[in-house]
């Protein structure tokens, strides 16, 4: 019997489905199981596409509850794709494809948020923006950028991954942790990043002490405590309220919206002190 | 704000929204980003540079809204969109956009989490036609479950509620609700605009910071624009940091040659 194997239009085919339709259908019950089986059924049609049986069964092993971040995790599919070939030349067995399957979900998910989501888009949006408060009549550049730049690079990715998947099966994913590259490109970045935050910080984080003590005949402000705070160190209070953020998201573990809360009531706060004090 | 500037803007919405028919790369981390959606809405409303102000503004404080593991705390898409549409109907400057984009983005963001939450629950009802056509061995059906009707729940409940929104906000522009708005409550809201910046920016660095001398490199950033701003653009601070993370990387991947 010849060996089964997937045509390159094929694969293709697989990767194109799951990079625009991955995330059509995510639901409570199987979260993205549909879009999963969608991406395998060129590979099941090439594996099992005699066999009627075959197919029904192939279908069902991928309609199962799934979830990855699905940028970064474009590896996934690309490893189902190397199982189900094996499979299909009596190599694995069902079992196993599943095993893996649930296994690849904790992994594929960390990587992605912490280092896709949390690091690349963040700081691919800093400089963006820190295009646009720069450059002027220019400013479109910034979102332009990001619009070439976020959406090519992922592509690449994406593609990248999905055939590393397929090519070295599980062994792709301990090839793409392993390599110390990635460790040092993540610190590479997060220190850009981090500058640039910082910037950020001190460009567009506002926080008034409308405070001022005028004298009692004439009126004269003798002392604004918001000139005399900045002469002291220069935004002090925005630098301030982000690290009192940072703790109460980072350690604390205060979801944003209750940040929101706590930053709507300090705006009131400062607002009224800002009329009493005859500021505003 | 005309119908067909108000379909458009609605489409956006719906294209920027998590899993739309376009896939999360093109929608939900690009169309659905606010710097993004500012300056699309900024070219069908006809006032980019007031719209990139304020998209910054929403950036900012939004920063760090990123969606682990398909959790939602707010749907940045509607709220963008919305949000800046709303304070460029009501707003023509930015002291009087900037107290709109808060309110209108508030109400997009909420009408979003419930979009999504009832697509979340909605989609379950596809299942039974992919289990039906696994049944048959037919993979057609994966998409008809996938994509037909993952994306016509998903059309109905992101484009529709966006639309009646902007057709709303579209009937009563004509007003001048900034009239209406008391100057305490402008002043306010300013305030708070400034303030919510550091929203994002602390989200950020609960991600970013992982030992104590990234703090360090935080506060580079932080004391070149705090002192030096009169001298240097945010773009200059950002060529020091890539010159900075280069010479790292540099440094110790030949360190990691030569071992």
């Amino acid at each position: 019997m010849a060996e089964k194997k997937i045509s390159k239009k094929s694969l293709t085919k697989a990767w194109w489905i799951w990079f625009f339709w991955h995330g059509c259908s995510q639901q409570a019950e199987s979260m993205l199981g549909m879009a999963f089986a969608h991406t395998m059924t060129p590979v099941i049609d090439d594996l099992y596409g005699d066999s009627k049986e075959e197919t029904s069964a192939a279908l069902k092993r991928h309609l199962t509850l799934f979830n990855t971040e699905q940028q970064v995790g474009a590896i996934c599919p690309g490893i189902a794709c190397a199982l189900e070939e094996q499979r299909a030349n009596g190599g694995v067995n069902d079992e196993t494809i599943s095993a893996i399957k649930v296994a690849l979900i904790g992994p594929t998910s960390a990587i992605g948020d912490s280092l896709w989501v949390a690091t690349i888009i963040p700081i691919l949006l800093t400089i963006a923006m820190a295009i646009t408060r720069s450059a002027g009549d220019f400013g479109w550049l910034g979102p332009v950028l990001y619009m070439v730049a976020y959406p090519l690079g992922t592509l690449f990715l994406s593609n990248y991954l999905f055939r590393l998947g397929y090519r070295s099966g599980l062994d792709s994913i301990g090839k793409f942790m392993e390599s110390g590259k990635l460790d040092l490109i993540t610190e590479a970045l997060t220190i850009l990043g981090l500058v640039v935050v910082g910037a950020l910080t001190a460009s567009f984080v506002s926080v008034p002490f409308p405070v001022q003590i005028k004298s009692i005949e004439g009126g004269n402000v003798l002392v604004n405590f918001d000139a005399l705070i900045n002469s002291i160190f220069p935004k002090l209070l925005p630098l301030a309220l982000t690290l009192v953020v940072y703790r109460l998201v980072g350690k604390k573990k205060w979801s944003p919206l209750a940040v929101m809360g706590l930053i709507a009531i300090l705006a009131a706060v400062l607002t009224a002190l800002g009329y009493i004090f005859g500021v505003y | 704000m005309d119908i067909f500037q108000a379909i458009l803007i609605a489409l956006f919405v719906y294209l920027g929204s998590i899993g739309s028919i376009i896939g999360n790369t093109l929608g939900w981390y690009n169309l659905g980003r606010p710097l993004v959606a500012s300056f699309v809405v900024g070219l069908i409303l006809g006032n980019v540079p007031l719209a990139l102000e304020l998209g910054l503004l929403l950036q900012l404080a939004y920063l760090g809204s990123v969606t682990p593991g398909g959790a939602m705390a707010w749907d940045l898409s509607y709220a963008s969109y919305i949000g800046i549409a709303g304070a460029l109907v009501f707003g023509s400057t930015f002291d009087t956009a900037q107290s709109f984009v808060w309110l209108f983005a508030g109400i997009g963001g909420a009408i979003g989490v419930a979009m999504w939450n009832l697509s979340y629950a909605l989609n379950i009802f596809l299942n039974r036609i992919a289990q039906k056509g696994a049944d048959e061995g037919n993979p057609k059906k994966m998409f008809l479950a996938n994509v037909v009707g993952g994306q016509t729940i998903g059309f109905v409940l992101r484009f529709v509620p966006a639309l009646v929104v902007l057709l709303s906000i579209s009937a009563t522009g004509g007003t001048n609700l900034a009239e209406y708005i008391p100057a305490w409550l402008t002043t306010g809201l300013s305030v708070f605009g400034g303030m919510m910046a550091a929203l994002g920016m602390g989200i950020l660095l609960s991600f970013l910071v992982k030992k104590k001398i990234h703090f360090a490199v935080f506060m580079l950033g932080f004391v070149l624009i705090a002192y030096f701003g009169s001298m240097i653009t945010m773009l200059g601070v950002a060529v020091i940091a890539a010159i900075i993370a280069f010479v790292y990387y540099t440094m110790n991947d030949k360190k990691a040659g030569a071992l």
